[in-house]
């Protein structure tokens, strides 16, 4: 998600590029805290139609503030952060997914233990971050 | 990676809001770099340099401690 680049120092008319991305950053990431705040609201209040709207303004609102701040949101620190994190999103789940895996297979074959359709989807889940990741890297190697 | 950035951002006088405001990071990362925890990239060491008006080996040591 995130786009880095170095700006070109201050903005023109002088205003302060590092108040500027606090404000905005926080407009990004509030609005989309707002959307799910007030889906969540409408939603326990019987009101449904009206909480999937509020969610999608959360979205859409986060979505514009992404595309069209005209500050830099994220740097390249943010941008090796997220890398970083990714990384080991993507650890934990290779390590949940191969002991998931096999253990689901040897107690199901064992007749040990039926395991909940749940923690299968889980498991299909993961499976589909990974052909995910695999199509992505694959596409963004092209040409590099 | 050793660097000189945070001597040479106090013999300037200008705090790490404004270098990052000029060279166009937050300030996280200026004092990332200053700390020696985040090594810049490329871009942002030239940028760096050009600001301090020095080559980039004489703001960045690659043979310094490495404290990440």
């Amino acid at each position: 998600m995130t786009e880095t680049g170095l700006g070109s120092g201050g903005e023109p008319g002088g205003t302060p590029t590092v108040s500027a991305r606090r404000r905005y950053r926080r407009l990004l990431f509030g609005s989309v805290g707002v959307g799910v705040a007030a889906n969540i609201a409408l939603r326990l209040l019987s009101y449904p139609v009206a909480a999937e709207a509020a969610y999608w303004v959360g979205i859409v609102a986060f979505l514009a503030v992404w595309q069209f701040s005209p500050v830099t949101l994220f740097d390249e620190r943010d941008a090796e952060l997220e890398r970083r994190a990714s990384t080991l999103t993507l650890v934990v789940a290779a390590v949940v997914l191969v002991l998931g895996a096999s253990g689901v297979r040897t107690l199901g074959a064992l007749g040990v233990y039926d395991v909940p359709p749940f923690v299968s989807g889980v498991l299909y889940g993961y499976v589909g971050l990974f052909v995910v990741f695999a199509v992505a890297y694959g596409w963004l190697s092209r040409g590099r | 990676m050793n660097n000189e950035v945070r001597a040479r951002r106090e013999e300037r006088d200008i705090s790490q809001a404004e270098l990052a405001e000029r060279v166009g990071v937050t300030r996280q990362t200026i004092n990332s770099i200053e700390r020696g925890r985040y090594d810049p990239s490329l871009e942002l060491a030239f940028g760096l340099a050009d600001f301090f008006d020095c080559r980039i080996e004489e703001l960045f040591d690659p043979d310094g401690d490495d404290v990440t």
